[in-house]
């Protein structure tokens, strides 16, 4: 696997010095990765089973789409993405060894995970108001199951962070210890990522 | 895995990048994130609009997967296990989409 | 054995098994009222052998998991227990109350027993799985009580490792999720509702983290792999079996009049149900390839294996199968729910049990492992078991896609009687697996009692 040809044929500029490093290797626990491939499918799933449930009612899904709030979806999915850029350059940080450093952009991803939730919040609060509820059609079933089954990760994903940011601070990140921050911040990458499709899915396509 | 194996990584090699390469997928994905809000707000539709929209989800996606997830220099299963997912999946949105249309 | 309290586990193994025996007896007697509707009528009818049958099931296991806790959580809180006597008093507590109670269901009519232990006080009883009388329920309560609280001391006075506070989390939930069966609606649609918090929440939930707990406990023995490695697969695999198991419940709420929406949350959950199994057999099998010693004790590597194995295929891939609410449309309640229930309980559980009964039993008798011959034996018992368990579970899928079929979706449809005839040759079928079964029971019975030189336990 870790070949130098590997190295060679993908960087061909690089000099024959760079076969000393390893050539590919999976960022983070290894279990970390399958929870993430296991949280994919989940959410692969709600996303296929909502396209077929709208291909089978257009009319009902176009008409409730158009009550959603897209201004905050999108104020959201800029929040979601400027807080996972925040956390790759906590994991650079860390892997030009400036661990504490880490610990500032880690504490800024984490403002912008906060400022998802409370959007969110507000989302919500007007949805409940204007009597949307599990029971009240199909599209608002899916609209709460698929959006609140994304915000219970993003809580867990800040819980996440909060002990990154912890452990930077402390210093306890660097080149020789990158697992732990690499596991949390392909974890934060995996909420971002889902998002990028539910975004458009729910919010957009009509 | 060893301390001196991944300090020697540090000096020579990078596995997650550098911070102008992050800072303008940023700027991408940003960019990207205001089409496809201003798709929603014209609301446009019709098969060539979600064709955009989903090619640009995928876009997106892929550059999360690659670059700030860092598979990009992970075994090869990997990064194509995640890719093959967000294939997957919007490959059957589209079909639904399109049996949507024919109904 | 390093703590000699650890010993009370032994009459709670003892009594699983021998509780265990009488399950299978029931049970090969229900198969047999299958195909011969009278036998054994009128002295023992079929409700009431299906009520042994299942009853006895959960009591041994309870037994089993309470036994495989006082061996297990001294050894990780290194520690002896807080009270040895206590554990013993509700040994024999529990035990009694559970035979008089069996007794009851065989001696009483339902409902003079009924009158008799004050379900006219508080109606709790006649619900599938907890027909148990008020009195036998607040037992349990007592006991479990008792159970917990010795536990919980124990654990505080001692080291805490993850495996401990799984397992604990396990029981806790078991003790609480059993109050919902105190609690019955006179709405039919919330009596179903809140009788799966019991059902459901326990084996495709807390039942998950007692397993789960248990397997990685006797995998960090027979493989001597760090700590930390299982500890951290631990984690992933208790997270996907809460997730999943706790909103899977929707997928009993299909078509019993609750509101629409469980059928997609239903569907969707459970259908991931099976990637817990899934990470368990990968973390069993991957933690025996990388194991850093040969543990002496063979037996409990195959047994534990094959929890891994077989907890996926039974509540795994065979609950996958009519987990899906439009399949669930025709399957529910049919024999392949019947098929998934027996290889499901078997795998995940029952295996659980003697996995860890096969590693902490030699123990408990004072030698590292049992003699080659006794565990030759031991592990005949495990394939005649588990391959006539296959058996079981593959004719009542036959029999349950059949009487689908012409009971359900055929344009004629038959009754149900009517259908009951034309599949009594898979009936027939599973009772001659379930006496191979039984075979293989006696099999292990025998094991323990198989000579030969078995290996000194070594003090370190």
């Amino acid at each position: 696997m870790n070949t130098c040809a590997q190295t060679l044929v993908s960087l061909p500029s690089r000099s024959a010095a760079a076969c000393d490093s390893p050539a590919r290797r999976l960022p983070g626990d290894l279990a970390i990765w399958f929870f993430i491939l296991a949280e994919l499918l989940a959410f692969g799933a709600f996303f296929i089973a909502y396209a077929f449930a709208r291909a089978n009612n257009v009319e009902l899904f176009n008409e409730q789409q158009l009550a959603l709030d897209r201004n905050a979806g999108a104020i959201n999915t800029i929040l979601l993405l400027t807080s996972s850029y925040f956390v790759v350059r906590a994991v650079q940080a860390a892997e030009g060894g400036q661990g504490r450093r880490a610990a500032t952009w880690i504490a800024g991803g984490f403002a912008c995970g906060a400022g998802f939730i409370v959007v969110k919040l507000f989302e919500y609060a007007a949805k409940f108001a204007a009597g949307v509820s599990l029971s009240s059609s199909t599209f608002h079933m899916f609209y709460l199951v698929l959006t609140s089954f994304h915000f219970m990760h993003v809580i867990l994903g800040l819980v996440i962070l909060a002990a990154l940011w912890n452990n930077a601070r402390k210093g306890r990140y660097g080149p020789g210890n990158m697992n732990g921050i690499e596991t949390g911040a392909a974890y934060w990458h995996m909420v971002d990522l889902v998002w990028l499709i539910l975004f458009p899915l729910v919010y957009v396509m009509r | 895995m060893q301390t001196r194996e991944s300090s020697a990584r540090a000096i020579q090699h990078s596995d997650h990048g550098t911070p102008l390469r992050a800072t303008v997928i940023w700027v991408v994905l940003i960019a990207a994130t205001i089409v496809t809000w201003s798709m929603g707000e014209n609301g446009s539709s019709g098969p060539a609009v979600v064709g955009l929209l989903f090619a640009i989800a995928f876009g997106k996606g892929a550059m999360i997967i690659l670059d700030y997830m860092a598979l990009r220099r992970a075994p090869l299963m990997w990064p194509l296990l995640a890719l093959g997912w967000m294939t997957l999946v919007c490959a059957l949105i589209g079909i639904a989409y399109w049996k949507g249309l024919a109904a | 054995m390093k703590y000699s309290s650890q010993s009370v586990a032994m009459p709670y193994f003892i009594a699983a098994i021998g509780l265990f025996v009488g399950q299978i007896i029931f049970g090969l007697a229900m198969g047999l009222q299958y195909v011969v509707g009278d036998f054994l009528f009128p002295e023992i009818p079929f409700n009431v052998a299906r009520m042994v049958h299942t009853n006895l099931l959960i009591v041994w296991l309870l037994f089993g998991f309470m036994g495989a806790t006082y061996f297990l959580v001294p050894e990780e809180a290194e520690t002896e227990l807080y009270s040895p006597k206590l554990a013993l008093l509700m040994f024999w507590v529990f035990l009694i109350a559970g035979a008089a109670t069996i007794l009851g269901y065989l001696l009483v009519p339902y409902s003079t027993l009924a009158e008799m232990t004050g379900n006219n006080i508080l109606a709790t009883m006649g619900r599938e799985f907890l027909e148990q009388p008020l009195i036998t329920k607040i037992g349990i309560v007592i006991v479990a009580l008792a159970f917990l609280f010795n536990i919980t001391m124990t654990m505080l006075k001692g080291r805490k490792t993850v495996i401990s506070i799984v397992l604990l989390m396990g029981l806790w939930g078991l003790a609480i999720f059993f109050l919902f069966s105190f609690y019955n609606p006179g709405n039919l649609v919330k009596d179903k509702f809140y009788w799966w918090w019991v059902v459901h929440l326990w084996v495709e939930g807390v039942w998950e983290l007692i397993m789960a707990a248990i397997l990685a406990f006797v995998l960090i023995k027979v493989t001597g792999v760090d700590r930390e490695v299982i500890e951290k697969w631990l984690y992933v695999i208790i997270t996907l079996a809460l997730v999943t198991g706790l909103i899977g419940t929707g997928h009993h709420y299909f078509w019993i009049g609750t509101p629409e929406y469980w059928q997609w949350l239903g569907s969707i959950f459970s259908a991931l149900e099976p990637i817990p199994f899934f990470a368990m057999t990968v973390f069993a099998f991957n933690m025996v390839n990388r194991r850093r010693r040969e543990h002496p004790n063979k037996a409990a590597v195959l047994w534990a294996l094959g929890t891994g194995v077989m907890a996926f295929l039974g509540a795994g891939v065979w609950g996958f199968l009519h987990t899906l609410a439009p399949v669930n449309y025709y399957t529910h309640g049919s024999q392949i729910t019947a098929a998934h229930g027996h290889m499901a309980f078997y795998g995940a559980y029952v295996l659980v049990v003697l996995t860890i009964i096969s590693y902490a039993m030699p123990l408990l008798r004072g030698r590292a492992a049992n003699s080659e011959r006794s565990q030759v034996c031991e592990m005949w018992a495990f394939w005649l078991m588990t391959i006539s368990m296959v058996f079981i579970t593959l004719f009542l899928t036959a029999a349950g896609i059949l009487q689908v079929w012409l009971q359900r979706v055929s344009d004629t449809p038959m009754p149900f009687m009517a259908v009951q005839d034309q599949i009594a040759l898979f009936y027939w079928m599973r009772l001659w697996a379930g006496v191979v079964f039984a075979a293989g029971l006696v099999t292990y019975l025998a094991s323990f009692f198989v000579k030969g030189d078995s290996k000194p336990l070594i003090h370190a």
